[in-house]
């Protein structure tokens, strides 16, 4: 029996950081993680499929840039995937070594094992070595999602596989097809491409990302895609797949006829589901909703009062920042401080080629919410010199603003370096910014960045570097109501 | 200097009576050690200082009410502190706002109920002293001329106080109830471990560890307020914290900046002036608990005093006084009294005698009396009831829930057998034994006293033929039992000796007739004269 003042279940970027940020209020804490430290993010998701695309990039561009470059390479690359996934590997092993130190650090108790509630006092915690009972008073529930499985496609992480199984595949596979067009599916698919794959990807919208981004950045993404020579299948529902002489049939219906698609692997993106039928949640009445995510408050509070749900399983968007973000609130408010989930946008990044990274709200959002008079405009990457300079002109900048006020209302970029270009735009919306602020924040040459303060610039109807209209007075400020 | 504060007593416990000091100024106490005997509703708890340290000031005179999570004790902490008075204060720097507004409360009042309506009668409360309630949760029913509204609380919290009871009209804006803290952080956990701390008598020894929560969780004051972020409000990241940590709804600021922006000094005069928290207006003493009737309080003149001892009227005698005094003034007694031939219940209870041996207990006749009661009281069903008078209405219960008395050194308490319907007489019989040796040890749990439906009072074993027993309130009857004799009957025109044994019913006459309690006592005689009728009704 060990008691802890707060116990974490999960130990991916919302959980690790809640039970840092809860030591370091200075209780007695313990983090259970059943797998390695870090989770999904840091083992199975985001870092390692991160590691595989900048390595196809560079390949990619070493295969196609480099000549107009005047960089020649003599007898081309080869590609030893089993070094490419050790280092792959050894990334993920730094960063889940990284956490173990940090959690070390701050004197949080980390407990190998897979916990279930046996009361709403203590859980139960399995390993190896045998049983042992960890008793709280606060419990944070940090447990995540994992991919959703689909009918007649039942994972065996060799052929059939989700993204965990992708991304341990250690030689090249020849053909894959990759059921679900969202964004886990589209990263894979493209790196897979690079390294030289036959890649179908069957999606069941009419487009790529649907709903999930704006629909300018989808479609960049899509062209550049098949422009890679990555097959899609829109309207497509995979109905099976059957073991063949040389791989799989993977059966797809079109527009109500049956097509037959031969590959060697198949790769099932379809989305990830909260595990909220996990460690005895609703055993010990902890509610979740139909679709398996606790229900928790705007504190993340659940309907047990001293039982917090953090991160996927607690709801979309299920992204590792917002998980983040939420544990180091738990944590506050467990320590006495007034907080709740108060945040206008959680940025989304899109590993695609080119990248796609959005905050605040889509242009259907904004209407949606009663912005019925938009100021929304885009300034192209290939207008900015450092993305010319890098050879990377793909993508565009777009703003929406409201017209009354000139209040920032969402940014999407697609093209260099989104993921890393949005924190400003996340920024800007957050502090409540208008095109002005943006518009008149020197931004320093040459850089992506200056794609920002332009795309403002824009949407105000006089950026420098693209034509637009005569200004008629609309530079002025004074015409905005304050 | 460290403060010790009354720990959490029990589920739904909010306040305790201070019976007396087992420290004073100046001792010095180790870790553990216990300082005070709190007597809540009916059990007498010691509480123990979770650090070591010098007795600096002593809060409470015995006889006074303290809430759960008051400061009863300060003190100096001396070389020995133990850890968890050093995790006590190293919380401190972190939470600077924990510590301004943990005394915060907020009043919640009733709202606007429609147009020209002014007033409306409480029907209930949908929650309890101690829930965590959410912003927007239902609290409470109040009816008007037309229809019944259900009131929601605005913010979140812990429901301290109520200012009305059922029944009550209130008029619109008047102030219902008061919250306290956000999340009752400990409340909850004490509720389920209940099986736990049955191996430990009282709830003290969970005592420090909850006290260490305590000084760094009785936090959050005033209310969670909706976020920013899903309306148009306009102000920083950093200006919404601030807003929130200060409790200030950001939501209802004009803003003075660019666009409306709320800006840091809109938040900070805010908070200067008519801020949206109401604090709490002090509410000065503290009823004990039960009834909030006002019964005379003459004073007795002394004429002799010098050959009188005066002691507080404290503790359970206090206790057991409200509660007769209330019953007698509430409930119209009315008792019946005869006697009934036991001679097969004496020989059927020795005959078993060895078998309750055996299996480790003692038939006494009290839970076979216990059963002939509650086949009886399902045939009476009136007699298991309580009167709502609030709600002018008669509840009748479905359990069967049996009080007995039973005299300790500190006065009457009565324990409780649940659902006493459902257990055998050898269950009863250990449950009996072993509820009566916690009584006269004051280890009884105040869960283990509530909820009886009836009671049954045995002083035959003391002596006297037949008493008038006054209800346990809000119960409707009382079963009395009396000496076992022998004596002399005519029968068949002969001269025999028999047992026979005394009852009395006492019930509440507003429910219960003359002639229904006859019928009842007939019935009930029927059984104990012949338990072969009793066993045929046994479950």
């Amino acid at each position: 029996m060990q008691n802890f003042d707060i116990v974490v279940i999960g130990s991916g970027p919302g959980g690790y950081v809640a039970a840092i940020r809860s030591a370091q209020l200075g209780f007695k804490t313990a983090i259970i993680e059943k797998e390695a430290l870090g989770g999904v993010c840091l083992n199975v998701g985001c870092i390692p499929s991160k590691a595989m695309i900048t390595a196809t990039h560079l390949l990619h561009k070493a295969q196609h840039d480099f000549k107009t470059m005047g960089l020649n390479i003599k007898g081309g690359i080869d590609v030893d995937m089993k070094t490419l996934v050790s280092w792959k590997q050894s990334v993920c092993d730094k960063m889940s070594g990284g956490v173990n130190q940090l959690l070390k650090g701050n004197s949080v108790t980390v407990i190998k094992g897979t916990a279930d509630f046996k009361t709403t006092q203590e859980l139960t915690v399995k390993s190896s070595t045998g049983t042992d009972t960890v008793k709280a008073k606060y419990f944070i529930i940090a447990t995540g999602s994992r991919p959703i499985e689909i009918p007649g496609f039942a994972f065996d992480e060799k052929d059939i596989c989700s993204s965990t199984g992708a991304l341990a595949f250690d030689t090249i596979p020849k053909r894959v097809v990759t059921i679900g067009g969202g964004y886990i599916g589209l990263e894979i698919s493209s790196y897979l491409r690079k390294l030289g794959t036959e890649v179908t990807v069957v999606e069941a919208n009419t487009s790529l990302l649907s709903g999930v981004v704006d629909p300018e950045c989808a479609q960049v993404v899509a062209r550049k895609a098949e422009k890679a020579g990555i097959q899609f299948k829109f309207g497509a529902k995979a109905k099976g797949q059957k073991k063949a002489k040389d791989g799989y049939e993977v059966t797809v219906e079109i527009n109500g006829k049956d097509e037959v698609i031969k590959t060697d692997k198949i790769l099932v993106t379809v989305g990830r589901r909260p595990n909220g039928d996990q460690a005895n949640i609703k055993g010990v009445g902890i509610q979740t909703d139909d679709r398996g995510f606790i229900k928790v408050d705007a504190q993340r509070r659940t309907n047990i009062s001293h039982i917090f749900a953090i991160g996927d399983i607690c709801g979309q968007p299920m992204l590792a920042h917002k998980a983040s973000h939420e544990g180091v609130m738990v944590a506050e408010i467990i320590s006495g401080i007034n907080r709740v989930y108060d945040a206008k946008t959680v940025p989304a990044v899109v590993f695609t080629d080119p990248e796609i990274a959005s905050a605040g709200m889509t242009e259907a959002e904004c209407k949606a919410k009663g912005y019925n008079d938009l100021m929304i405009s885009k300034f192209p990457f290939a207008a900015n010199g450092r993305a010319v300079s890098m050879s990377e002109t793909d993508g565009f900048v777009k703003m929406i603003a409201d017209k009354k006020t000139h209040i920032l209302l969402g940014v999407h970029i697609v093209g260099p370096e989104a993921s890393n270009l949005i924190s400003e735009a996340a920024l800007a919306i957050e502090m409540g910014a208008r095109l002005e602020d943006v518009a008149l924040t020197i931004h320093p040459h040459p850089t992506l960045g200056e794609t920002m303060m332009e795309a403002a610039e824009a949407t105000l109807g006089h950026a420098i570097h693209i034509i637009q209209k005569p200004l008629g007075g609309a530079h002025k400020t004074a015409t905005v109501t304050k | 200097m460290t403060d010790i504060k009354l720990p959490e007593l029990g589920e739904g416990v909010t306040e305790g009576e201070l019976v007396k000091w087992l420290v004073k100024p100046g001792d010095t106490v180790k870790a553990d050690q216990t300082v005070a005997e709190i007597m809540t509703d009916k059990a007498t708890v010691e509480v123990p200082t979770p650090v070591a340290g010098t007795v600096k000031e002593l809060l409470f005179k015995p006889g006074q009410i303290i809430k759960v999570e008051s400061v009863i004790v300060k003190l100096e902490s001396g070389a020995a502190a133990t850890a968890s008075a050093t995790t006590t204060t190293a919380h401190k720097p972190s939470t600077p706002v924990a510590a301004t507004q943990s005394t915060a409360t907020v009043d919640v009042k009733l709202p606007e109920l429609g147009e020209g309506v002014t007033e409306g009668e409480l029907v209930k409360w949908t929650v309890n002293i101690g829930d965590t309630v959410k912003a927007d949760q239902t609290v409470a029913e109040i009816m008007t001329d037309k229809a019944t509204v259900e009131v929601p609380t605005p913010v979140a919290g812990v429901v301290k106080e109520f200012k009305f009871k059922k029944g009550d009209v209130i008029k619109v804006e008047s102030v219902i109830l008061t919250l306290s803290g956000s999340a009752s952080t400990t409340a909850q956990p004490q509720a389920h471990t209940n099986g736990h701390a049955a191996k430990s008598t009282t709830t003290t020894t969970s005592a420090a560890p909850t006290l260490m929560m305590a000084s760094t969780t009785a936090t959050t004051a005033a209310g969670i307020f909706p976020p920013v972020a899903d309306s148009k409000v306009l102000a920083t990241p950093a200006t919404r914290r601030l807003a929130r940590e200060m409790g200030v709804d950001i939501n209802g600021l004009p803003g003075s900046g660019l666009a409306g922006r709320v800006t840091r000094e809109d938040v900070l005069s805010a908070k200067g002036g008519s801020a949206s928290v109401t604090k709490g207006t002090g509410t000065g003493a503290v009823s004990a608990g039960t009834p909030t009737m006002n019964f005379p309080k003459p004073a007795y003149n002394s004429t002799n005093a010098a050959l009188e001892e005066r002691v507080d009227l404290v503790g359970i005698r206090k206790k057991i006084a409200q509660n007769m005094q209330m019953s007698k003034a509430v409930i119209p007694h009315f008792t019946l009294m005869d006697e009934v031939d036991v001679t097969q219940l004496v020989a059927i209870r020795d005959s078993v005698k060895d078998f309750a041996e055996k299996n480790g207990t003692k038939i006494t006749y009290l839970p076979i009396v216990m059963k002939a009661l509650i086949a009886t009281i399902k045939e009476f069903p009136m007699f298991n009831a309580s009167i709502d008078d609030a709600n002018s209405q008669i509840v009748y219960k479905k359990y069967f829930n049996i009080g007995f008395a039973a005299d300790t050194p500190n006065g009457l308490v009565v324990p409780v057998i649940k659902n006493a319907d459902q257990k055998t007489i050898l269950e009863i019989s250990k449950e009996i034994l072993d509820l009566s040796k916690r009584a006269r040890d004051g280890k009884l749990k105040p869960d283990e006293m509530k909820g009886s439906t009836i009671t049954i009072t045995n002083i035959g074993s003391v002596g006297g033929m037949y008493a008038t027993p006054i209800i346990n309130h809000p119960e409707v009857a009382i079963l009395g039992m009396y000496k076992i004799q022998d004596k002399p009957v005519i029968k068949d025109g002969q001269l025999a000796a028999i047992k026979v044994m005394n009852y009395t019913i006492t019930a509440d006459h507003r429910l219960i007739d003359g002639a229904v309690a006859a019928n009842f006592l007939k019935s009930f005689f029927a059984k104990i004269q012949n338990p072969g009728v009793l066993m045929m009704g046994l479950t």
